[in-house]
């Protein structure tokens, strides 16, 4: 903002030093709400270099040990194979089916469009545990397998944010050229295929990318639902942990964490992460 | 809308219903309406109407308690949360830096690496040998290890860490499509800063401040995994009270009244949300 003219002096700098003021309350009150989000992530890579067995901090020395020790260990291993399989399975079919409900309360919800969002939105209002465990006691009633069981609530999980990030990216698009193609005599599905599919092509890959990423942390959905050789990396993590406490869990969330930033990194270059803080 | 038409959005929203109807709303209707049904140590329920799992819940202290904690920490995890990703939220939305992309990346960051990893970094953090307490011990405000591990303040610091994301969002959304002319209006008919503040900016973002306060306090309900690890024994909390009953006793029927509950607390929250939006600018 400008001043255009400039009131007597000494009101001018009171200004001057009372905005100067509150910018530096904003400022430090934003860098300790920073510190105490980012401290915990901090200390868990610093924590992966330790030399002991112990959580201490901060650490005598430098050490690769610890990630060694999770190479060597089969059970983690695997456990990262299959949340890795589970999330990309599941972020597939939370892309498809939420590009399909998106795509449906663009064009053909008109005025409804805020009540189906809405009820796209349901499972982020439910607690995943009870998702989870009513997925649990259908597997109980219902033949199906549980591995089907997992798939399909992870996919339920996903579904709110890879609807709100392709409506997101659809609202881009011109329903314009798709009118054009229909009058030229393209069917509907052609339409999908040739003309919006591809304009919104970096929304739907970053939404891939998020619904992996939500998949990979998931805890609650795999808490009851994992079983026997198909346990997520995050339940085989828990359950350690509720035994013993090595920076071996250190070493593995430090990976997980560089893989999720890369990943972020990845939708930011995309579509910028300003789409998904619009839940 | 002709045949063809309709054929289609069975074909988009097809998929969607079924998996919600089949696979969310029937199995939690199932579920919860097992809270009627008799326990049963050979069968696991038996489908009679009873009302013994509501009056176990409602009058044994212990679950009292338990209740009554969650709601508790539930109630400080939402005004912390609110607290702090508040200026957090008006930062973001108003700042003019080039670094505000990096820094809106530095608030979802954490919330993408997951539930777990985020409360072990607490463990490292608030542990006897962890780094709170050998700070402290550094500057010589204590002189023994303080016990932080399994107490409730753990379990809120933890969860306000982990939860505040999901507060930032909505506060974002409704702060960043507010403009700002009104909010400059208001300083030229002479209301000071704080004036505007609690007269314009704060109503303008009540929807926002009532979506992430129901986000955040279903999240805190339903934790499972955080007070587990960070509270242990003594922390208790509701949810974990129906991860015990559902895979370690096995009484399906107590664990529906239970989660019942829960449900009901927070529809209250909820209904709030729709009445204070309905009402709300947006």
């Amino acid at each position: 903002m400008t001043v255009d003219t400039a009131p007597s002096g000494s009101s001018f700098h009171a200004a001057r030093r009372s905005k100067f003021a509150r910018q530096l309350l904003m400022g430090v009150t934003v860098t300790a709400i920073y510190a105490f989000l980012l401290t915990p992530i901090l200390i868990i890579i610093l924590s992966s270099f330790n030399t002991t067995s112990a959580n201490t901090f901060p650490t005598d020395g430098v050490s690769l040990q610890w990630y060694r020790e999770f190479l060597e260990s089969p059970s983690f291993i695997s456990a990262f194979q299959f949340s890795a399989w589970l999330g990309i399975v599941a972020a597939v079919g939370a892309t498809i089916i939420g590009f399909l409900t998106a795509y449906g309360i663009v064009r053909y919800m008109g005025s409804y469009r805020e009540v189906a969002q809405s009820i796209a939105m349901l499972p982020i209002m439910v607690p995943h545990i009870l998702i989870s465990i009513s997925l649990l006691i259908l597997l109980t009633v219902v033949p199906i397998p549980e591995l089907a069981g997992l798939i399909i609530g992870h996919i339920i999980i996903c579904l709110p944010f890879t609807v709100a990030g392709i409506l997101a990216s659809l609202d881009g698009v011109d329903p314009q050229l798709e009118r054009a193609a229909w009058t030229l005599g393209a069917s509907r599905m052609r339409i999908l295929w040739e003309i919006v599919i591809p304009l919104i092509a970096p929304g739907l890959f970053s939404s891939l990318i998020f619904a992996f990423i939500i998949s990979f942390g998931d805890v609650y959905i795999a808490l009851f639902l994992s079983g026997p050789g198909m346990t997520t990396l995050p339940i085989e993590i828990f359950s350690y942990m509720q035994w013993e406490s090595t920076p071996v869990i250190a070493a593995i969330t430090t990976v997980q964490i560089i893989m999720i930033f890369g990943l972020g990194l990845i939708i930011e270059r995309m579509v910028g992460l300003r789409q998904i803080m619009r839940i | 809308m002709n045949n063809s038409g309709r054929l289609f959005s069975a074909f988009l929203f097809g998929p969607i219903g079924i998996v919600y109807l089949l696979f969310l709303l029937a199995p939690i209707g199932f579920f919860l309406s097992m809270s009627l049904f008799r326990y049963d140590a050979f069968e696991l329920y038996v489908p009679t109407v009873t009302s013994e799992n509501f009056e176990r819940v409602l009058t044994d202290s212990y679950y009292r308690e338990i209740i009554f904690r969650t709601l508790k920490i539930a109630f400080l995890t939402c005004f912390f949360s609110l607290m702090l990703g508040y200026p957090l939220a008006y930062f973001l939305a108003r700042s003019k830096s080039r670094w505000r992309g990096v820094l809106m990346f530095l608030v979802i960051a954490p919330l993408m690496s997951g539930i777990i990893v985020r409360t072990y970094g607490w463990i490292i953090l608030l542990g006897q040998d962890g780094a709170v307490n050998k700070t402290l011990m550094t500057i010589g405000l204590i002189s023994q290890p303080l016990q932080i591990l399994n107490t409730e303040i753990a379990v809120l610091l933890a969860l306000v860490h982990i939860l505040m994301p999901y507060m930032v969002f909505p506060l974002f959304s409704a702060l960043a499509s507010q403009d700002p002319d009104v909010e400059r209006a208001a300083g030229t008919l002479g209301a000071g800063r704080i004036r505007t503040f609690i007269e314009v900016t704060l109503p303008l973002s009540r929807t926002g401040i009532l979506m992430g306060t129901a986000l955040v306090f279903t999240l805190t309900a339903g934790a499972v995994v955080t007070p587990a690890l960070l509270g242990g024994k003594d922390v208790q909390m509701l949810g974990q009270q129906i991860y015990d009953l559902i895979l370690t006793t096995l009484n399906w029927p107590l664990a529906s009244a239970v989660a019942f509950v829960l449900v009901v607390c927070q529809f209250l929250i909820i209904a709030l949300y729709f009445r204070g939006g309905r009402h709300g600018p947006m």
